[in-house]
């Protein structure tokens, strides 16, 4: 077991930057997700972790040793791909045996230690099978198997369950969390699937363009990000945003007008210093917040588009369409609703929202306290 | 009913334009595979008649069975069966080095990053330009007259082991595979050439095979640079020692197409078995 | 993927040491030894001595007109071959495609000598079956060897014949590897099968045509042992002699190495010349 501890960790490729200065504490045996839109550097960064790729500055310490210049072999970690990367030519127990043969380890450890992993996975009826002769789930359960063999201190998952389907991705869940329990060790994993970090992890590292914009625990993400990407990105579905602008200040409360609601006003509390007047800034609600008309702060009229009904909830896809003279586009808006108050689509609605369980960002996206 | 009547019959109609495709195609293509076959045809026929048979004014378009008699009467003017075991042990040592040599190469270009990686590159692009002649005299005066490897197997194996479009097509295939399969051996701690040896070449055997047709096929068939460097009577591969009685007078014909039909034989039937891998390494060269 | 300098020249050395003594030297030497007088011993710098015998010597224009007529006639009709040949095999209403592809692949494992003899016996005056089928449906037979065009005529059919299929199999491959949607989408659009060969076909193919091509010329420039076996080296009077050919009587029979190096290189000219035309054809628009 060991902590993971990135340093000012950058990434070039060429003369392109991808991953600004990383810093990160994996502290030892914990569970932590990098998350983060396709392309943002998630996996550059795992495979600096794995010495799979060059480290362009910075340090990168496993077990408080740095690793830079160590061989991805020596550094105590196993990774499981996205691909699985199964060897096609060899059975699932020379898959899972093979890194260890390779090196020459004692046949009867190998042995125990492969017995072992196919116990903890359940696939010791598999392991004379090739890999094409897999399913998806059993393919992945064998590509864990490989590394479990190897009795890392770290292990690290790039997407591990984004070519499952959507049943057995629930069901590798519960299972990677279970395997985590049982082995302890430090994981790192990798996803751009805000529901998959949500649920695994102890905390989370949002990425987003090569760039940490926050970490945290999982609900600490969700009630208090640190900027409008972290609490659009965090939650399903998505985080609405309200345009809107400052009409006033008094002491420790700003007043806001909606730009395309009709100049709909909210009082929201603030524990900073308030914007000035007159600036432009956006509202963040959770389509879980949108109330009753007259149960909240602030009440709104909207034209319900779409509803998506799911059984225990509703979502309604509705548009606030630009007021006149308003300073934003037409905003659409997602708004949870209780399954047996659903509206039918073209209805008008109003809805309510409270200034508690609002966010409020400036024009750049940082957020307004 | 009128509707189905109508539609019965526009796919009648087109299912006669189609035959009528079909039949012009199978009129235009037969004549010209007879036409193709001929020469092969007539290898065949003369190898199996007697000389006095090919040199007479009657058409003779069947075989005969004089093959062994021109068997013998090649091995009297040379010895080509010597020759052919030449032939046979060169392109097989120069097919396995060959084949091992273009793939780490090709490997090593697929899949590592390393400076002066542009370079070699554009060498090996830019040789499968280049004329062969361009460096026959010296690569002669070389192996000749300073490693003094004339009539040696040496001379017959080593200098064509550089070979472009062989890496090219190696690089290819090995880039075409998932990378993460050699970066999970790499975590494992498998050593680049084990990884080489037990992961990739494993996964490449289908364009090893392809490859390795190509490589035996063109050494097997290779004439200038063995009629060159090993022209000793008891050095000779086959196709140079059957060269040398092309065109001398008291030879026979018989035992010449004979030869020509032992050379080309085994590798119809090569060629035939393995198509697939002939087809694949011949047109991996060109499309990308 | 991170720079891993050593492993990578270990796998690559022994392919590099191939390359440097029996390729990079030989071309540095080539040079060198074009503008060397190699007929005295030691052999000598003389810049001007085998360039300026070059530009003065009949025997090298015969050689490089021959190569050139070969080259000008033999390859576009080869290719046009080819890519009938191709498109033919590619149609989904052929049967028996595994005979049609022996008979146009089988040439490509023949080996020059094998077939070389073969032609010529096929060739023969008196005895050759190609006469004795010109007199049996009455038709005067030809000498094929006494005169300058039938047996360039020879030659060019022996080519063709061999490396046509050659072609036409990387030319099926890149047709097979144009995706079939495009064509269906043609036929909805009621574009008949002679226009979608034209307008889809043929531009898809094109960069695989002109590797062909460039390929076909290269080889075709040093085309040795067809002149050398079935026209008896060059004849008949050097009227098929090629620069290849000539490099050969010039550096192997006469030695005189110097010599040969000058035509060698000004076949490497030729061949940079035509690869520059083909990264001009094949360039991709701006
Ligand atoms: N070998 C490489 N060369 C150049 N750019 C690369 C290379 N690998 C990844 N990138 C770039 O780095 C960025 C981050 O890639 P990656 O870490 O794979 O993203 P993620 O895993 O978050 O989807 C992408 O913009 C990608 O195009
Ligand atoms: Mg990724």
């Amino acid at each position: 077991m060991a902590a993971v501890t990135l340093k000012n960790v950058v990434k070039r490729f060429g003369v392109f930057e991808i991953v600004h200065g990383a810093n990160i504490d994996v502290e030892d045996g914990e569970f932590v997700v990098f998350v983060g839109p396709s392309g943002c550097g998630k996996s550059t960064l795992l495979r600096m972790i794995a010495g799979l790729e060059d480290i362009s500055g910075g340090e990168i310490a496993i077990g408080g040793k740095v690793v830079n210049n160590v061989e991805p072999a020596d550094r105590g970690i196993a990774m499981v791909f996205q691909s699985y990367a199964l060897y096609p030519h060899m059975s699932v127990e020379q898959n899972l045996s093979f890194g260890l043969r390779m090196n020459g380890n004692p046949k009867a450890d190998t042995e125990r230690r492969v017995k072992r992993a196919s116990e903890i996975l359940r696939i010791a009826e598999l392991m004379k099978r090739r890999p094409r002769q897999l399913s998806g789930g059993q393919r992945q359960r064998v590509a864990i198997g490989r590394a479990i063999v190897r009795e890392p201190q770290v292990f690290l998952f790039d997407e591990p369950l984004s070519n499952l389907d959507a049943e057995l991705r629930v069901q590798m869940r519960v299972e990677i969390s279970r395997l985590h329990k049982e082995l302890g060790v430090t994981m790192i994993y990798v996803t751009h699937d805000q529901t998959e970090a949500m649920t695994l992890a102890d905390r989370i590292v949002v990425l987003n363009a090569g760039n940490i914009e926050q970490i945290g625990a999982p609900l600490d993400l969700y009630d208090d990000p640190a900027n409008r990407f972290v609490a659009g990105f965090v939650g399903s579905p998505k985080m609405n945003f309200l345009a809107a602008q400052v009409v006033g200040n008094d002491g420790n409360a700003t007043l806001l007008e909606l730009a395309n609601h009709g100049g709909a006003r909210l009082q929201k509390p603030l524990s900073g210093a308030p914007p000035a007047v007159g600036a432009e800034v956006v509202l963040g609600v959770r389509p879980e917040h949108f109330f009753e008309a007259g149960e909240g702060d602030c009440d709104i009229a909207v034209k319900a588009d779409v509803a998506e009904h799911l059984g225990s909830v509703s979502y309604v896809y509705a548009n606030a369409g630009a007021a006149p003279g308003a300073n934003a586009g037409p905003e659409e808006l997602i708004i949870e609703r209780e399954a047996s108050r659903q509206r039918a689509t073209g209805d008008h609605m109003v809805v309510s929202i409270k200034a508690g369980q609002s966010l409020l960002f400036d024009k750049s996206g940082a957020r307004i306290r | 009913m009128s509707s189905r009547s109508a539609s019965s019959r526009s796919s009648s109609s087109r299912s006669s334009s189609r035959l009528g495709r079909s039949i012009a195609l199978h009129l235009f293509l037969t004549p010209l595979a007879l036409i193709w076959l001929f020469p092969l045809w007539m290898m065949v026929i003369f190898s199996t008649m007697p000389d006095r048979g090919i040199f007479s004014p009657s058409i003779e378009l069947l075989p005969h069975g004089s093959f062994l008699d021109n068997v013998n009467n090649l091995q009297r003017d040379t010895n080509f069966i010597g020759a052919i075991g030449i032939s046979v042990s060169v392109a097989v040592t120069y097919t396995f080095l060959s084949v091992l040599l273009t793939s780490m190469a090709g490997w090593a270009l697929a899949r590592y990053q390393f400076f002066g990686k542009g370079v070699v590159v554009a060498i090996i692009l830019g040789t499968i330009t280049l004329p062969y002649a361009v460096v026959l005299i010296p690569q002669f005066i070389m192996v000749a007259r300073d490693f003094k490897l004339a009539n040696t197997w040496v001379a017959l194996i080593v200098p064509p082991l550089f070979n472009s479009l062989g890496v090219l097509f190696m690089r290819q295939s090995f880039s075409m595979m998932p990378g993460d399969l050699f970066d999970a051996a790499r975590v494992e701690g498998v050593k680049e050439w084990r990884i080489f040896l037990f992961v990739a070449l494993p996964l490449a055997r289908p364009m090893l095979a392809a490859l390795a047709i190509i490589l035996f096929l063109a050494s097997w068939n290779n004439y200038l640079w063995p009629l060159l460097i090993n022209s000793k009577p008891g050095a000779m591969t086959a196709p140079v020692a059957l060269g040398t009685l092309i065109g001398l007078t008291k030879v026979s014909w018989g035992g010449i197409m004979a030869g020509a039909v032992m050379l080309t034989v085994p590798m119809l039937v090569v060629f035939v078995l393995l198509q697939r891998h002939f087809v694949a390494g011949i047109a991996a060269g060109a499309i990308k | 993927m991170r720079y891993q300098n050593a492993t990578a020249y270990r796998f690559l050395a022994p392919y590099l040491l191939i390359f440097s003594i029996f390729w990079l030297w030989p071309i540095i030497n080539s040079f060198l030894i074009s503008f060397q007088a190699t007929r005295t011993v030691p052999w000598r710098f003389a810049p001007t001595f085998n360039w300026g015998r070059l530009i003065g010597d009949p025997a090298f224009f015969n050689a490089l007109k021959n190569t050139l007529l070969i080259l000008v006639i033999q390859v576009p009709v080869m290719i046009t071959l080819a890519i009938v040949m191709a498109v033919l095999l590619n149609s989904p209403l052929l049967k028996a495609r595994g005979l049609f592809r022996f008979a146009f692949f089988a040439p490509v494992v023949v080996g020059e000598v094998a077939y070389s003899a073969v032609f010529r016996l096929m060739f023969n005056l008196d005895y050759g079956i190609i006469n004795k089928l010109l007199n049996s449906v009455g038709l005067p037979r030809i000498d094929w060897f006494s005169n300058v065009t039938p047996a360039m005529a020879v030659i060019m059919i022996a080519v063709t014949w061999r490396w046509a299929g050659y072609n036409a199999i990387i030319l099926l491959a890149g047709l097979q590897s144009i995706p079939q949607d495009v064509y269906e989408a043609a036929t909805l659009d009621r574009v008949s099968k002679l226009k979608q060969f034209f307008y889809i076909t043929l531009p898809l193919l094109k960069p695989i045509i002109v590797f062909c091509a460039v390929l076909s010329i290269i080889g075709t420039m040093q085309l040795f042992t067809e002149p050398f076996l079935i026209t008896e080296r060059g004849g008949p009077g050097g009227g098929t002699e090629t620069l290849g050919l000539l490099l050969y009587r010039q550096g192997f029979r006469s030695l005189n190495f110097g010599y040969a190096s000058a035509i060698a290189y000004t076949m490497a000219g030729l061949a940079i010349a035509i690869s520059l035309v083909q990264l001009w054809l094949t360039r991709e628009p701006k």
